[in-house]
């Protein structure tokens, strides 16, 4: 209940004008949509334009947002309608259907973007590309499923509204990445 | 071959309200068949997986600030705040232009006040007029300084009650932070604007006092002529 609360006080005095309070209100979610970005584009630059994306949606329809919802949901919905756009832009999926045949491309790419770091981030940079190369076989909407679920641990329903779709079709979509994920792992042997 | 209970049991175990007698009954089944085990053992080991990411840091960026401040500073010019106060200096320039040049003299008497130009008034009568203007603009200026404390306070409450309103179990630390916050930009706003209206004040006395070497000469002319 605090986080609720802190974020309504801040979201008040940022409609005020205060950009203090606006600050911290992109401060406390940066992390959770940048690394939303992370998994659902495969790389940093895009994950960085998601995240910029999505707090000017947050800054234009504040005023819209009715505490009946939590902040976070609502974040979230704006994030989900950012990556369709983005990967409506980018076809996305059609660069990430080519890499079923070898390694996905832009995990060299995350690899790529990690060069300059210390060696402590290796184990982490090992844990993320795997995570990567597995949702690079999903379609973004298998994606999306197996990100708020896992990740933004939403419920089904929650899920079902965001997509559009009844919950049960939100229960199907989340098993059938899991089944996918499973049939590619038996022909590349990710998860060995 | 495959079970075709694996599905609804692999939804059942990641829904929202897995009752440990559910999932007691999950485990149950796995125990007992081979292809959900199967299945099981991989879907868990994904899960675990993905559970294994590591928060990156967020690349610098400006969080939208230039944007927001830029849209909040010309709201704020909009609402014309200073616009009204800067008025009020100019206002009494004016009445001081009136009395310096036209050398009206106000005289209150029981009947009420009796404005009369040029003749009765003396260099003395236009010390004591601008000493007395001169009082009437500090105590105008504390008035102002009240009002726009005033003003600023009412602002906070009001942001305070939408907060309070708003938040309905608000822990003490979270509204002392806004509070402190609150309080640090309005000491700052009325410093702002003491200092302003402070110039603005000074850059008066330089009308006056040119004004009342122009009235000088213009007597010490009348009283050469004489
Ligand atoms: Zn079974």
């Amino acid at each position: 209940m605090g986080l609720i609360n802190e974020d309504e006080a801040l979201i008040a005095a940022a409609l005020k004008g205060s950009a203090y309070a606006w600050e911290k209100l992109v401060k406390r979610y940066e992390s959770r949509i940048f690394n939303y970005g992370v998994r659902i584009t495969g790389n940093t630059s895009d994950a960085m334009d998601l995240t910029q994306e999505v707090f000017l949606g947050i800054y234009r329809n504040l005023h819209r947002f009715r505490g009946d919802a939590k902040f976070s949901s609502w974040i979230f919905r704006i994030a989900h309608n950012k990556a369709v756009d983005i990967n409506r832009r980018k076809r996305l999926t059609t660069t990430l259907a080519h890499t079923n045949n070898d390694e996905p491309d832009f995990l060299e790419t995350v690899a790529g973007d990690n060069r300059y770091e210390p060696d402590k981030k290796l184990d982490d940079q090992q844990a993320n590309s795997r995570v990567i190369s597995m949702l690079a076989r999903l379609s973004l909407e298998q994606r999306l499923v197996i990100e708020l679920k896992v990740y933004q641990s939403l419920t089904f329903e929650e899920i079902a509204d965001m997509q559009g779709v009844s919950a049960n079709t939100a229960k199907t979509r989340f098993y059938t990445a899991l089944k996918k994920l499973k049939t590619v792992s038996e022909e590349n042997n990710v998860l060995s | 071959m495959s079970c075709p209970k694996t599905q609804h049991l692999l939804q059942e175990y990641f829904s929202d309200g897995l009752t440990p007698l559910a999932k007691k009954e999950i485990e149950n089944h796995l125990n007992s068949c081979e292809q959900c085990n199967d299945e099981f053992k991989f879907f868990l080991l994904a899960h675990s997986n993905m559970k294994g990411w590591k928060d990156q840091s967020v690349p610098h960026w400006d969080r939208g600030l230039e944007l927001f401040k830029r849209e909040h500073r010309s709201e704020k010019e909009s609402m014309g705040f200073w616009g009204r106060w800067q008025l009020v200096p100019t206002a009494i320039s004016f009445v001081m232009l009136c009395v310096l040049l036209l050398n009206v003299s106000v005289i209150s008497g029981e009947r009420g006040f009796f404005v009369s130009f040029g003749a009765n008034s003396s260099n003395l009568q236009l010390q004591y007029q601008l000493a007395e203007i001169q009082e009437q603009y500090l105590v105008e200026m504390d008035t102002l300084v009240n009002q726009v404390g005033e003003w600023l306070d009412s602002n906070n409450v009001q942001v305070l009650q939408v907060v309070m309103e708003r938040t309905r179990e608000a822990t003490m630390e979270n509204l002392d932070l806004i509070y402190a916050y609150f309080e640090q930009q309005r000491l700052r706003d009325l410093e702002d604007m003491r200092i302003s209206y402070q110039e603005l004040v000074d850059s008066d006395y330089e009308t006056i006092r040119s004004l009342q070497q122009l009235a000088r000469f213009v007597s010490y002319q009348d009283d050469a002529v004489r």
